[in-house]
């Protein structure tokens, strides 16, 4: 590191911004345990509400299911 | 000077006078521009150019959590945050050994795409048109704008003003119409921006896999409907800008000198193709050309490459002038590169940053900038490449390349040709942009007006894209992955200003090395330790001075143009500190007894 004076560190410059054992949102497989998403990259209502999502549902299958975000 | 040609010897017996702006207003106010003018043969005879402020990214970086890398490079530029975002979001793909969801990259290119539109539009007409307009005319150049009230603007039935000194007058700070319009505008495209990328200019909803924006049909609609209310402002600025300038070098002859150098210009590419890229970097010869603004290098007219492979290994972070230590004796990170070429010592992968903060000193060192070079295997020269302010480069490497062919913006026979649909008022327009004959200040703010165009007619492609693969049902935005223990990663795009790249070295899933290379260090790098003077001082030293006024009440509104030209990073506007001007010498000269002084 450079040789400037300064101050004692308020952090460890190591300090991580992960703590063990808390779920991380990147791991492999969270994106298929997210409810409503499909592994083709598709979606459905659950994805957007747990309330009988079925009836949010197209009404038609050929209709793309775009449920709000 | 050895990037631009010397002029000949001067006239009259020079009387030099130092002139310092330290900060340059209108950008982040720590860019010094120190030159010496000598105002009898109206020549600026030196310039450094400095930056007082230290920023540590790279010390600061080490020993994080590399998924945070894109959180925290934003925070680099107050205005350009979310290029950084991109770019490390590229960076940290390559190093995890994933790729976007093509629906994510289309949200990312649409985000870019207003950024660009946004922050040219602010830029260009907020910020260095103050240098063009009546109330600064008036004061710099008065027989300039006596002529332009008399000149008939050739455009006037499109943008509406019918003398060139009208257009002057919309320009001024506060009143003026075109300035008002163009804050107008810079909301919306913001409004834009944050539809895609969540917040401006920190984007919330950019990480390395992918985005967090969900694509909706509303979120795309509403894109649209603001980019079309746009659209025909964006017709109007480009042929205004067009007469102006036009203008400009008609009534200054000789105006192509002021900010002029050799054409040495880099890109690094910009808006990712989903169909082509993987960000493996075995295969970034065919992603990178594969992008939507082709990356290159120029080299007086001549395109000398476009491949992504070629431009990283070519990049020499050198100092010479810079208040650092040297760091050859390091232990290199990166010996080789994943398809096994070596890595030099001064590559940003290999770089370790020793400040040294010390007095300033013109002869020795004397800023916070390091000289970042491309070294030309075939001439052996380490080039002092600048970016023309971004679109300068952007346009002339994407012309010349000729790979870019979208319904709205297409690149053949060495010109950019770009078609705009119909709007509110005017009807469908193509604009042209080709390489111009010099690589000056004039013609790289022609190029940001063409560029904001070139931005807003690929937003028009990638919105098609995506609503195509919304309504198959696709929402996929998210790719998820591991940090693996030790990787590296390198990613290119363009930052607003011009070439923007991060170098990433990973070991123990923390970063070691990491080292982001924005625009502003190509273009205001000091002299290098070849002497080699840095882009903004290659271009104001030896330039002409065409303001009227003298010493006493100099204004030095050319150089200003010449420095802004390249869009010198932030627009934050601070108060302009303009010494009285102390003379150093006035020399008599007997050279070729062409005075008597």
């Amino acid at each position: 590191m450079a040789p400037i004076r300064v101050g004692p560190p308020d952090v460890s410059p190591d300090a991580p911004s992960h703590v063990l054992g808390v779920r991380e949102g990147n791991a492999v497989g969270s994106y298929e345990a997210q409810s409503g998403h499909h592994a083709d990259g598709t979606a459905d209502a659950r994805r957007s509400t747990g309330i009988r999502p079925a009836d949010r549902d197209p009404l038609s299958p050929a209709m793309p299911n775009l449920p709000p975000g | 000077m050895t990037a631009t040609e010397q002029m000949t010897a001067a006239g009259k017996p020079p009387q030099i006078v130092e002139m310092d702006w330290d900060p340059i207003t209108r950008i982040i106010g720590n860019l010094g521009i120190y030159t010496k003018i000598d105002f009898a043969n109206r020549r600026v005879t030196e310039c450094h150019s400095t930056s007082s402020l230290f920023r540590g990214y790279s010390v600061f970086m080490k020993g994080k959590d590399p998924r945070d890398a894109g959180f925290i490079t934003s925070r680099i530029c107050g205005i350009c945050g979310d290029n950084h975002t991109t770019c490390s979001v590229y960076a940290q793909n390559m190093a995890y050994g994933i790729a976007n969801p093509p629906m994510a990259e289309w949200i990312i290119n649409l985000g870019e795409a207003a950024e660009y539109l946004f922050d040219h539009t602010i830029f260009q007409d907020n910020l260095v048109f103050v240098d063009f307009c009546e109330a600064m005319v008036r004061q710099t150049n008065p027989g300039v704008l006596a002529r332009a009230e008399a000149t008939a603007a050739p455009h006037a039935g499109v943008h509406g003003m019918r003398t060139i000194a009208d257009i002057m007058r919309a320009l001024n700070p506060f009143e003026g119409a075109l300035y008002n319009e163009a804050l107008r505008v810079s909301r919306i495209t913001r409004e834009m921006f944050c539809l895609m990328e969540g917040r401006h200019v920190h984007p919330s909803t950019v990480y390395p896999g992918g985005v967090g924006t969900m694509p909706e049909p509303t979120v795309f609609t509403d894109y649209l409907s603001r980019l079309l209310e746009i659209i025909d402002f964006v017709k109007k600025a480009v042929v205004l800008n067009d007469d102006l300038f036009d203008f400009w070098y008609d009534a200054l002859p000789g105006y192509e000198e002021v900010g002029r150098r050799r054409v040495l210009l880099g890109c690094w590419g910009a808006f990712q193709d989903p169909s082509v890229v993987d960000y493996r970097y075995e295969n970034m010869t065919d992603w990178g050309r594969a992008m939507y603004v082709t990356p290159g290098i120029v080299v007086d007219g001549k395109l000398l490459t476009t491949d992504l492979v070629t431009i990283n290994l070519g990049i020499r972070i050198l100092l010479g002038s810079s208040f650092y230590r040297d760091w050859t004796n390091e232990e290199p990170f990166v010996e080789r590169d994943p398809l096994g070429n070596p890595v030099d010592i001064r590559h940003p992968w290999n770089q370790t940053t020793f400040p040294e903060p010390q007095k300033r000193d013109f002869g020795d060192r004397y800023s916070w900038v390091m000289s970042p070079r491309w070294l030309d295997e075939r001439s052996g020269e380490h080039l002092a490449l600048d970016t023309g302010g971004g679109p300068f480069a952007r346009l002339y490497t994407t012309a010349l390349a000729g790979l870019v062919d979208t319904p709205y913006v297409k690149a053949r026979d060495g010109e950019v040709r770009i078609s705009l649909p119909r709007g509110r008022s005017l009807p469908e327009t193509e604009l042209r942009w080709s390489p111009p004959a010099w690589s000056n200040a004039i013609e790289r703010d022609r190029a940001r007006v063409y560029f904001v165009a070139y931005a807003a007619a690929m937003a028009l492609h990638f919105l098609e894209q995506a609503m195509d693969r919304m309504r198959s049902g696709d929402t996929r935005t998210f790719t998820d992955f591991e940090v693996p223990d030790e990787t590296i990663g390198c990613g290119f795009h363009e930052a607003v200003r011009g070439v923007l790249s991060h170098h990433m070295v990973v070991r123990d899933g923390k970063i070691a090395n990491y080292h982001p290379y924005p625009p502003t260090p190509w273009n205001g790098s000091p002299r290098d330790s070849f002497g080699t003077p840095g882009p903004y001082e290659d271009a104001v030293q030896n330039m002409p001075i065409f303001e009227e006024n003298g010493p006493e009440s100099f204004k030095g509104v050319d150089v200003m143009r010449a420095v802004r030209s390249f869009d010198p990073c932030l627009p934050c506007g601070v108060h302009m500190y303009l010494g009285g001007g102390r003379t150093l010498r006035t020399v008599h000269s007997p050279m070729f007894g062409a005075s008597h002084g």
